[in-house]
């Protein structure tokens, strides 16, 4: 393999990782302040949606990117909500969630435009790209800082870990918890920006195409650290940008296997990891 | 049914009912037309009700697997795969053998709920074994699975008669009987119902099921009792998963004939909600699947009539599961929930 092919294949991993990196860093988020996020492939599919048709309706892509991400903020807003004020189960209430959301998406596909599976070519942001890729990077690096070394950071793993003892603390663990769910809504969001209009410039049914899970599988195998979740992303993009390299070059290999791939991996990777991956102490858990 | 209940179920049906006028109203059509046109395609006559029992099957089994592994304190979301791997594994079988057609239907659901158990054991061992995550696991098997159905039948179990990524068809004698005739609902559906009445006996009167609620209510005191979790955690996702797989062997012998990669159009996922609409209960699944059966059939009869987009209930249902989040179904979830 000559170099520039390798580098080919690092920079199609950035492109094919950087969704599920932006989707896995709202993940470690809302988890370390204790509320799992199954919902991350619904509010994906919410931003990618919402964006297109912003972009559609105004013609400027930017209006389209920032309502995606708002649109993404405000389902993580749901679940916060429910989460916090209703003190839902999570898991449940995230499955629902995503349901709402791809079965919206699809609703509103015929609603708007007529027609199903696809919307019409959107203005788009691929100039854009790159940043994106190092402003995912970047915020990779700026929220493992701010969440292992500010006072921020301190109250939101306290209220992953023990909010009881946050409470005594004078923190306000559904607070907390809720802005958690906000902003991991609106960095999935982003994800969901990104591929509809940084690497598309459009939204069609099932493009999202299970990286909200992928990004769950991300966070647990980054141990709930922005920086080890960018890592494991980034490795599930090389793996989807070798399955682009590998299709058709090699005669014994199944298409089908390297599609299943990244999968097969993350399946391995919980073999391998036994015990060694535990989740904050409160996730998942209802407060008070 | 108690009162809880019966409140919970009166708020579900008039938000549905809300939800989808409103899903009406924004499609330009009147709630009168609409209605009328969802319940004459869910129960206007011999072949529409026909499409809503088959849709009732088809979620009634997966919904009954995913409900004794939730019981157990276990997110199966793979549900949807060890429905493919065990309509996979029916299908085929179904093509290689050639015995009576009582043995050959038996030994379809068997190899059925063979194939979805071996899928769903994958999951508990690593559970079991290596206390890996099986909301993670059972996500990446449905994944795996698909790849590895379409591997299966596009090479080496290639059909000669094949026109998609399919098996060949299964001979005529092995077509499940109807119970409605030259509709799709079949004998599938009593067994399905007899199946929920097993499991009912099986969950409330037996061992096995005292240590699988045991395990999932309280998994710390079943542990202190000297219930091994581990091996709740494996047998539960292969049971789980072998009446997911039935699910795939009713489909594959009874609607489609054969096994196609596109056999299920997400039925192991809507089937989380029919299991928790149902309260985790076996025989109130049962009801649960019907009105999930209903809104399948009458959904696309809404939508070929009034053209409201049949996505619409998908918003409904997860609206549905949204709302049931709020009632701890679930009880004290510690090892089960990670």
């Amino acid at each position: 393999m000559t170099l520039s092919l390798v580098l080919s294949l690092f920079a199609l991993a950035l492109v094919r990782g950087t969704p599920i990196l932006l989707a896995a860093l709202g993940g470690v988020l809302s988890e370390r302040a204790g509320i799992v996020n199954i919902a991350l492939e619904g509010e994906m599919t919410a931003g990618a949606f919402a964006a297109a048709l912003l972009s559609y309706f105004t013609r400027d892509p930017w209006i389209g990117a920032i309502g995606g991400v708002a649109v993404g903020a405000a389902v993580g807003f749901a679940l916060g909500f429910a989460a916090t004020r209703w003190r839902v189960d999570q898991i449940v209430a995230g499955m629902g969630i995503n349901l709402i959301c791809t079965g919206g998406a699809a609703f509103g596909l015929i609603y708007v435009f007529n027609q199903a599976g696809v919307t019409p070519q959107v203005p788009a942001i691929n100039q854009a790209l790159w940043p994106m890729v190092l402003l995912g990077i970047a915020l990779a690096a700026a929220l493992q800082w701010a969440i292992a070394r500010t006072p921020i950071g301190l109250r939101l793993r306290a209220c992953g870990e023990n909010p009881h003892a946050a409470r005594a603390a004078g923190i306000d663990p559904l607070a907390v918890r809720l802005y958690a769910s906000t902003i991991a809504g609106g960095l999935a969001g982003l994800g969901g920006v990104f591929l509809a209009l940084g690497e598309l410039n459009l939204y069609s049914d099932g493009m999202i195409a299970g990286r909200g899970f992928i990004a769950l599988a991300a966070v647990i195998f980054g141990r709930w650290t922005p920086l080890g979740a960018a890592g494991v992303a980034l490795i599930f993009g090389l793996l989807e940008a070798l399955q682009f390299a590998l299709q058709g070059n090699i005669a014994w290999l199944p298409s089908d296997f390297l599609q299943a791939l990244p999968y097969i991996a993350a399946l391995l990777a919980l073999l391998g990891a036994s015990g060694r991956y535990r989740p904050p102490a409160a996730e998942g858990k209802p407060y008070p | 049914m108690n009162r809880e209940s019966a409140k919970a179920l009166a708020i579900g049906t008039f938000g549905v009912a809300a939800a989808m006028s409103l899903a009406m109203i924004a499609s330009h059509v009147s709630p009168i037309v609409g209605f009328n046109a969802f319940f004459y395609g869910a129960f206007g006559g011999k072949q529409q009700i026909a499409e809503t029992l088959a849709s009732t099957t088809a979620l009634l089994f997966p919904a009954l697997g995913i409900a004794i592994a939730f019981r157990a304190g276990l997110f199966n979301i793979g549900a949807e795969g060890q429905l493919l791997i065990g309509g996979l594994l029916a299908g085929w079988i179904g093509t290689r053998i050639d015995v009576p057609p009582a043995i050959a239907i038996a030994a379809i659901f068997l190899a059925g709920a063979i194939g979805g158990a071996l899928w769903g054991a994958i999951a508990g061992w690593l559970k079991a074994a290596r206390d890996a995550n099986e909301v993670i696991s059972t996500l990446m098997l449905n994944f795996i699975a698909a790849s590895l159905a379409l591997y299966l039948v596009t090479g080496p179990l290639r059909a000669p008669d094949a026109a998609g990524p399919e098996l060949s068809l299964l001979p005529h004698a092995y077509w499940l009987p109807t119970l409605l005739s030259h509709t799709r609902a079949t004998i599938a559906l009593p067994i399905a119902l007899l199946a929920a009445f097993a499991l009912r006996y099986v969950l409330d009167s037996t061992w096995f099921g005292y240590r699988l609620r045991a395990a999932g209510e309280a998994p710390e005191a079943a542990r202190r009792a000297g219930i091994s979790l581990s091996r709740v955690a494996l047998w539960a996702m292969a049971w789980s998963g072998a009446l997911a797989g039935m699910g795939g062997a009713a489909l594959v012998a009874g609607e489609l004939h054969r096994f196609n990669t596109q056999l299920s159009p997400g039925y192991g996922f809507i089937a989380i909600a029919v299991a928790l609409v149902g309260g985790l209960e076996p025989l109130t699944i049962c009801v649960a699947a019907l009105a999930f059966g209903a809104l399948e059939s009458g959904g696309l009869a809404l939508q070929a009539a009034a053209a409201v987009p049949k996505d619409a209930i998908h918003v409904i249902e997860g609206l549905l599961v949204f709302a049931l989040a709020a009632r701890r179904y679930l009880g004290a979830r510690g090892a089960g929930a990670r």
